[in-house]
């Protein structure tokens, strides 16, 4: 049982009333927009899919369950409740359709994380490793007197599976796997074709001599359109150096919709306020 | 490539999403009610109205099972007035007809008699929720409107009413009338939108905010790669500038004792 079930539990009585799903349905709509319009991946919502998950199966029995209630032999060979058999159609229809509306959401949202992943794999490595990666640099540097540095070794490793539910992973744990294996064929491909030739100090992958770091990172100052829902949020200029403090900008008033950078709202989202805006 | 549809919800996902609005209908036929994935679906009893979304309103009226009561703004007499509110305010530039008021919004004429209350749902995670668009009422139609309120284009204007338009234009008032000022609304607002280019130049700076209160999400969604795309752009060029301008800005902001490590930044940025 992790923090959701008992936050749910305590906020409603029954995490299962139809005004849950509605709730769950509408946050899930408000996720999909916001990750389908921001150009860097957004913590993983691992209580809202499960929850979503879970009623996508539960509703997929109960649509099967109507199906082969409508195909059953008595009632089709009597004939008797065939004013019935319409309105049973009709909700199979309406059912299907909502099924699909909802499947259609989830795909889109793990497809679309998907491709942000792959097109930023090392930034993400890097930023859910355990630790600022200071730990395997020192083991090559150990290497490299011995044998040629692979491209591999730059991938750092998995953090550990059991970690810890409460903190909000930007993953979700299958996100992790393919991003790994992924960076891993990618970097053993790049060894093969090219990398295995240049010399060994340039074949790090995540290499950052000359004060430009190989890896590339989603840009945080691309434009988002938003709606602001609380009054009296301020957008944030955050700071360049660690030396200097966040500047805080235009305050925006309930209601209103404009264009800002990501990096001005995204704070919003951090500290689990992110429902002041919707991101779309 | 996992996905190929590019940043930012495309005008077909904005339909998407225009359909999940909620409209009234009223109902040919007995439905018991149903629990969906986006919520429970109210019993359909023919005299009496129901509420639902945009798609299952659509579904039930092509197999002629309901009649779907057109939203209060899209009626002729309500287009006509917003078509009057923004072609006098024309000239002033981006002056969109105001949109429905967000439910915790507080309106301009009763902003000290009722301010209405906000009531944040919580989410099972604790935090607080504050419905917007597509899930909020604006497509509702109701016997009477509030008193001297003037009506107002939704969110979703543009795809509600061309999809109303397409599937149930018998349902409408007038409907050719109301097709007619559909397009001269959206000429006149897509012209405003052209002409608002100039102020996407202060965007390209930090903090700032370009203000497109009041655009429909379609119209958002036609302009979104053209916008971002200028922005960027500009950001790319003024960076150097911005940066200038954020030590002026950092300066400003910190006391007198700043002062000093304030010029040691700057004479770092001289050996550049």
């Amino acid at each position: 049982m992790d923090i959701d079930d008992i936050l749910a539990s305590v906020d409603q009585p029954d995490a299962s009333t139809p005004q849950s799903t509605a709730l769950d349905h509408q946050l899930l709509t408000r996720f999909w927009i916001a990750e389908r319009g921001v150009s860097e991946l957004l913590p993983w919502p691992a209580g809202l899919m499960d929850r979503t998950m879970e009623r996508v199966r539960r509703q997929i029995e109960s649509i099967e369950d109507l199906a082969a209630s409508s195909s059953d032999p008595y009632s089709t060979a009597t004939n008797s409740n065939s004013n019935n058999n319409p309105t049973l159609n009709l909700k199979l229809s309406i059912l299907q359709t909502d099924l699909s509306r909802t499947q259609y959401l989830v795909r889109s949202l793990l497809r679309h994380r998907l491709s942000k992943l792959s097109k930023h794999s090392m930034h993400y490595l890097l930023l859910v490793s355990p630790g600022p990666s200071s730990s395997p640099q020192n083991n090559n540097d150990n290497d490299d007197d011995e044998n040629d540095p692979h491209p591999q070794d730059s991938i750092p490793p998995l953090p550990p599976t059991s970690s810890n539910p409460d903190t909000a992973a930007p993953l979700s744990p299958q996100e992790l796997a393919f991003l790994h294996a992924h960076q891993s064929l990618l970097a053993k491909h790049y060894a093969s074709s090219f990398l295995s030739s240049f010399p060994p100090q340039l074949r790090r992958l995540d290499d950052n001599a000359g004060g430009t770091s190989m890896v590339q990172a989603p840009e945080t100052k691309e434009v988002v359109f938003v709606r602001c829902l609380v009054d009296g949020v301020r957008v944030v200029v955050p700071a360049a150096d660690a030396g200097e403090d966040d500047i805080y900008a235009t305050a925006m008033r309930v209601g209103d919709v404009a264009v800002v950078r990501w990096e001005g709202v995204r704070d919003a989202w951090g500290g689990g306020r992110w429902r002041f805006y919707n991101t779309f | 490539m996992a996905f190929p549809l590019p940043r930012g919800i495309t005008p077909p996902e904005i339909s998407f999403l225009a359909e999940m609005e909620m409209v009234s209908i009223l109902p040919r036929q007995r439905l018991e009610g149903l629990e969906l994935l986006g919520g429970p679906i109210e019993p359909l009893l023919p005299p009496r109205r129901a509420t639902l979304p945009l798609w299952l309103a659509l579904l039930l009226k092509r197999q002629r099972r309901a009649n779907i009561l057109p939203p209060s703004w899209l009626h002729p007499e309500s287009l006509s007035l917003i078509l009057d509110i923004e072609t006098q305010h024309g000239d002033s530039k981006g002056a969109f007809s105001p949109p429905p008021p967000l439910p915790n919004q507080p309106s301009a004429q009763e902003h000290y008699q009722k301010r209405p209350v906000a009531i944040p749902h919580y989410t099972p995670d604790g935090n607080r929720y504050f419905p917007s668009s597509p899930f909020l009422p604006q497509n509702v139609a109701v016997d009477q409107g509030p008193v001297g309120e003037a009506p107002r284009l939704p969110f979703h204007w543009l795809e509600v009413g061309t999809m109303l338009l397409e599937a149930a234009s018998d349902d409408l008032v007038d409907p050719d009338q109301t097709r007619r000022l559909l397009k001269e609304l959206r000429e006149v607002r897509s012209s405003k939108m052209r002409s608002g280019v100039d102020v996407l130049d202060s965007a390209a700076v930090g903090g700032n905010v370009v203000s497109l209160t009041g655009v429909g999400a379609m119209e958002i969604g036609e302009g979104r790669g053209f916008i971002s795309g200028v922005v960027d752009g500009l950001r790319r060029i003024g960076a150097s500038k911005e940066q200038a301008r954020r030590e002026q800005m950092a300066g400003e902001m910190g006391s007198g004792g700043y002062g000093a490590t304030q010029d040691d930044d700057d004479d770092d940025d001289m050996e550049f």
